[in-house]
């Protein structure tokens, strides 16, 4: 059933994306890889949202997206390119003053992802970074519990 | 093993600038929170009794595109309240509604077909995979809504689902008092985005009666939810908060004049 789910998930997410406007075909793809990610942590209780944001990264540079979380949370974001022309990748979590938070760390190459579990609600930022490689498209997500 | 498990920690990064945090990308689809979040949240310190938190059906009959807009999003909210409940009935039949709703806007096919999975689902109480039903259906309504060039009205189906979740888990956290579930209700940056999105509607609809009300009423509740971080919420602040919002939803649903 979370098999199921997970599918069910999938094609719901993949075709939100493609009636909210035409996304280009690395956007598809990144959004395919980061649901791949996400999958784990759906079958451990996790919550996908249906909303994801994709978007084109350079070197050094991080894409900043504002979220607003509830105390009592668990949260993971996860980022994942396109393709292999990203090597390093890092997700990150930032309180409303733009402090970072410490959160869990999953890296796998052109993968991320970080949980964080806030002990107030409100606003923070989840920064998506390429560390390593050449320009690409990213997709980000999240899940809650 | 889980990515969960096979996590570390690392060290943490440099802070954001001012500027990074001025120019931070802010969509609907993630910065506002779905109902479905704000439950879960406030359902850690003990699951509250959600069917308390029913209302009696709406009519699904409104004329006015934005007072429809704003009642789909609440029921959408009421969706997410039964979900919880894990009321298969009420589920079948806010789903419906929601169907009813979405049908008088002109909605895609794409969104009518999503009641039968809302039913089938609830038959067969798959509560995960009705939270992420729900909020698929919403953004199916918002994505049709921008393509029938009714961009304007995707923001009030956001704030009429953010209104009736706020209305139900204050009253919820009003009933059993603490302070871990008050904390829930902090959450100005949300009121404040919505409340930018709205500003940023045609006139002619920003004009319109229920809107200007709605939008006049939001920047009071933007003051009631914003608790300092390090201060203790108040059964108070808790009961301001929900007669704002409870007058709003009330207004919002009411068969009366909108235009």
């Amino acid at each position: 059933m979370k098999k199921r789910l997970a599918i069910v998930a999938t094609v719901a997410l993949l075709a939100t994306s493609l009636f909210l406007r035409a996304e280009n075909d690395e956007e598809v793809e990144a959004h395919k890889q980061v649901l791949d990610l996400t999958g784990a942590f759906t079958n451990e209780g996790f919550k996908l949202r249906d909303g994801h944001w994709a978007g084109q990264i350079k070197p050094s540079e991080r894409a900043v997206i504002a979220v607003n979380l509830y105390a009592g949370n668990q949260y993971w974001f996860s980022a994942a390119a396109a393709n292999t022309k990203a090597k390093k990748i890092s997700v990150d979590v930032y309180d409303e003053a733009g402090k970072p938070m410490t959160t869990e760390v999953y890296n796998e190459a052109e993968k991320a992802s970080a949980g964080f579990s806030p002990t107030t609600s409100g606003q923070y930022y989840v920064a998506v970074s390429l560390l390593e490689g050449e320009p690409t498209t990213f997709c980000l997500v999240y899940s809650y519990k | 093993m889980g990515l969960a498990c096979a996590a570390t920690v690392l060290a943490e990064p440099q802070p954001l600038t001012q500027d990074q945090l001025a120019k931070a990308i802010k969509i609907d689809s993630l910065t506002i929170p779905t109902p479905g979040e704000l439950f879960a949240a406030l359902e850690k310190p003990g699951k509250p009794d959600w069917a308390a938190q029913y209302r009696t059906p709406i009519p699904v009959t409104y004329r006015n595109r934005a007072q429809i807009a704003l009642n789909l999003g609440g029921l959408i909210a009421d969706g997410f309240i039964a979900v919880e409940a894990q009321d298969s009935q009420q589920v079948k039949n806010i789903g419906t509604d929601i169907i009813k709703l979405a049908k008088a806007l002109g909605v895609s096919e794409n969104v009518l077909s999503r009641g039968n999975s809302i039913n089938e689902f609830a038959e067969s109480s798959e509560w995960d995979a009705l939270h992420e039903e729900l909020e698929a259906t919403q953004n199916e309504v918002k994505t049709s809504m921008q393509s029938h060039r009714d961009q304007d009205l995707v923001i009030l189906v956001s704030l009429g689902g953010w209104i009736r979740g706020t209305q139900a888990v204050s009253a919820s956290v009003m009933k059993n008092f603490n302070e871990q579930s008050a904390r829930v209700l902090r959450q100005p940056a949300v009121v404040s985005f919505i409340h930018s999105k709205v500003n940023d509607i045609s006139p002619d609809l920003r004009n319109e009666p229920l809107v200007k009300s709605v939008n006049e009423q939001l920047a009071a509740i933007e003051k009631l939810v914003g608790f300092q971080s390090g201060k203790a919420t108040t059964l108070d602040d808790v009961k301001k908060l929900n007669e704002a919002v409870t007058k709003l939803m009330e207004e919002i649903q009411s068969k009366g004049d909108a235009k």
